[in-house]
């Protein structure tokens, strides 16, 4: 929306554009929750043989080796047409967090097959007792002789139950202070012997996460990342990478259509105290695109975002649900409906978009966390 | 977050800083009893380092830089609550200069010797500023307009930029603070600057031309003064918010610096979120347009978004000081103040939306 692309740059939209056109599946398109495997990874596979599924990975590691602006621009694109959202554990956490701390056989072993698509990812950072609180943890590994013997239970593991292999964040020492200091970084492959995992149904009616169980679990010892005990800092070290990867602002362009359909429908586009809250909320979407090519520029400048990117996460999750909010008021009783509502300007879905939004300010550190860290770190407030 | 800027654009932000200096909540406070409420030396001063021209293009001997550098200066004119008009005089300096030939008050304008300011609004919420009822009539050279302009700056102004309807619709005009006919109501504000009903009866006037790259003189000129009130307002939200933040680390109650306690550092990030979100609004905006081309849409959510921010932050900054934030007395009401005025000048938050409403189509 602020940054104008450049000619070469208008080519690659049009060309990303034609393609995605072409070859995206209608019955993928503008899907509120993330389809199944059965549905979701022929898309991916496809994506992979276009060389387009990890646009932000270097070549060497098979990858496109895009620029941020074009990086920006496959994100607009994929928005545009509706896409699916791909399972991220592999192309955002664990990928990246390989080619910087992984040694050549883990880079080997596990970068390609996430290229390809043959083996998902889940991430296992939260316990029933580890949840904002994270460095609490207790799922403890072992180490004996040349393996770790791991027990404990991961909780709210986004596609546990579809994934092959874990990364997960292990107590290798329980004595140590600060208790950051006694985690290591481990990788898990969850066809283990040892290993059960439960689906949990989200209030939005999918099954997204799972929990999962560890009795005795036998890993490898080349499964550990960096140095024993220094999990927490590997995990850590591209947390502003990520953040600002997900406060892009195409989803909440999404819910600002979402919403202008469904008031169009319904009638309530007349009010003027509905149209002058729906530009409040334009005007706030409007500042996280502005907000977004900000923190875009300055990565684009080698000036990495620190504990600066939780505002971004905050500003962008609460924008989120505000804007679901306005839509089950654009819909009246149609909110409760469970179904897309059917109207003259095409398919609704409200309730389970809004639903979906409740987790937003939860998962990946809370708000409140996120004001903690912003509170202590970037505005110096006293402890 | 850090803005990315070339050297020649820190040096300019880093002259502007220095120029704020001699400013201040001290300075200020002198001005509220007085008339004009700025020192005319120190808007010459502002004219000598070009600040006044500095969208004005090198071929009529201005700076010819854009909205980043504009922005740029007036945040920190807000930071050091600058009574002294710097965006009007620079932005209708800008109009000044749209023509083939610019136009005569051009140079003095520049200089800050004359002092010209806008005067476009008519209607207590700032309504759509390119239908104004204010008639002019007649040919270039016996230009005669006649309405009524209100909460106009005239405080210290030698002469007024006042839109207009005409033959050719929405028409940018100068006229003279001592033109007959052209008549002054002046109020004083809670914040110390005054500001005026400014009534045309038959005054005579020039025609201000547009720039060819604008699509009309009052369209450009307006969106220029919503962007210089946001990019002011930005900084008097950095600096309330620096003062507050500063008070939150050495203030002690109940045994503790009160900056350690969840609920105010809460809202301290509430704050720190309204103005970083503003700042990047404000500069990617700058950075985007044309000076005489602004996207309208987004000017009215730059001001909606700086208006609304500016008061929730002062607001929050006096709740945060305590009973002392309620004094006269502190200087942190001063930035209240300042936000009040600003936020409320061409339109507040709740009029930029409502203008927003019609631009961007938000109707069934």
């Amino acid at each position: 929306m602020f940054r104008r692309d450049t000619p070469a740059e208008a080519e690659f939209r049009m060309d990303v554009r034609t393609w995605l056109e072409a070859n995206l599946p209608v019955a993928l398109r503008g899907r509120t929750a993330r389809p199944p495997p059965v549905e979701l990874m022929p898309w991916y596979h496809k994506l992979s043989r276009k060389g387009w599924v990890a646009p932000h990975w270097p070549r060497q590691h098979g990858g496109m080796g895009a620029t941020l602006n074009e990086q920006i621009i496959m994100t607009e694109e994929l928005a545009r047409i509706g896409a699916p959202q791909l399972p991220a554990q592999g192309l955002n956490h664990i990928g990246p967090i390989l080619m910087e701390f992984g040694t050549d056989a883990q880079k080997a072993q596990h970068l390609p097959p996430i290229i390809a698509g043959t083996v998902i990812w889940a991430q296992g950072y939260s316990e029933p007792g580890a949840g904002s609180d994270l460095a609490s943890l207790s799922t403890r590994a072992t180490l004996e002789g040349n393996h770790f013997v791991v027990r404990g239970q991961k909780i709210w593991t986004t596609w546990a139950h579809h994934s092959d292999w874990m990364f997960a964040l292990v107590r290798t020492d329980p004595q140590a202070q600060p208790r950051q200091a006694g985690i290591s970084f481990l990788l898990l492959d969850l066809h283990s012997p040892g290993i059960r995992i439960r689906p949990i149904k989200t209030i939005a009616g999918d099954d997204e996460f799972s929990e999962v169980f560890f009795d005795d679990v036998i890993v490898p010892a080349e499964n550990l990342v960096g140095k024993l005990h220094d999990g927490w800092r590997i995990a850590n070290a591209l947390l502003g990478h990520e953040r600002l990867a997900t406060s892009n602002p195409q989803f909440a362009l999404m819910a600002l259509e979402r919403i202008k359909t469904m008031a169009r429908a319904s009638g309530i586009m007349a009010d003027p105290t509905f149209q002058e809250r729906l530009a409040a909320a334009s005007i706030d979407v409007t500042a996280l695109s502005a907000l977004f090519s900000h923190a875009v520029e300055l990565n684009n400048q080698g000036q990495s975002l620190g504990p600066e990117s939780s505002m971004i996460k905050i500003f962008g999750s609460e924008l989120l649900q505000a804007l679901n909010d306005l839509l089950i008021e654009a819909a009246g009783g149609h909110a409760l409906t469970d179904r897309p509502i059917a109207t003259d300007f095409g398919e609704v879905d409200v309730a389970a978009p809004f639903l979906q939004s409740r987790r937003v300010t939860i998962y990946g550190g809370s708000s409140e966390i996120q004001r903690n860290v912003l509170a202590r770190r970037v505005l110096n407030l006293p402890n | 977050m850090d803005l990315h800027l070339t050297p020649e654009q820190t040096l300019l932000r880093d002259s502007a800083a220095k120029f704020v200096v001699a400013a201040g909540p001290k300075v200020a406070r002198v001005f509220r009893e007085q008339d004009p409420s700025f020192a005319p030396a120190r808007l010459c001063q502002a004219g000598d380092l070009g600040w006044l021209g500095i969208l004005v293009p090198c071929s009529a001997n201005g700076l010819g830089l854009g909205l980043t550098e504009l922005a740029l200066v007036l945040e920190q004119a807000g930071r050091g609550l600058v009574c002294e008009p710097i965006g009007l005089a620079a932005i209708s300096a800008a109009a000044l200069a749209q023509g083939h030939a610019p136009h005569p008050m051009l140079e003095r304008a520049m200089a800050g010797e004359a002092l010209i300011v806008p005067a476009l609004q008519e209607n207590v919420h700032g309504d759509n500023p390119l239908a104004p009822r204010t008639q002019v009539a007649g040919e270039n050279g016996t230009l005669r307009l006649t309405g009524r302009k209100m909460f106009v700056c005239a405080d210290g102004a030698d002469g007024f930029l006042v839109s207009a309807s005409g033959r050719d619709g929405p028409t940018l005009c100068y006229v003279a603070r001592n033109a007959p006919g052209c008549v002054l109501a002046t109020t004083q504000t809670v914040e110390g600057r005054k500001l005026s009903t400014l009534s045309l009866k038959d005054a005579p006037a020039d025609f201000v031309p547009a720039r060819q790259s604008s699509r009309n003189a009052v369209d450009a000129l307006h969106n220029l003064a919503l962007m210089a009130l946001s990019a002011e307002l930005l900084g008097v939200m950095e600096k309330a918010q620096e003062i507050t933040f500063d008070y939150l680390r050495i203030r002690k109650q109940f045994g503790k610096l009160i900056g350690s306690f969840q609920a105010l550092q809460h809202q301290a990030v509430n704050i720190y979120i309204r103005t970083e979100t503003t700042r990047s609004l404000v500069f990617q905006v700058a950075a985007n347009n044309d000076p005489y081309r602004i996207d309208p849409a987004l000017a009215v959510a730059v001001k909606a978004k700086a208006s609304e921010d500016a008061l929730f932050v002062t607001k929050a900054c006096i709740q945060l000081h305590g009973a002392i934030g309620f004094t006269d007395e502190h200087d942190i009401g001063l930035y209240l103040k300042r936000a009040m005025l600003l936020s409320s000048l061409f339109g507040n938050a709740a009029a930029q939306r409502r203008r927003y409403v019609a631009i961007a189509g938000l109707t069934a």
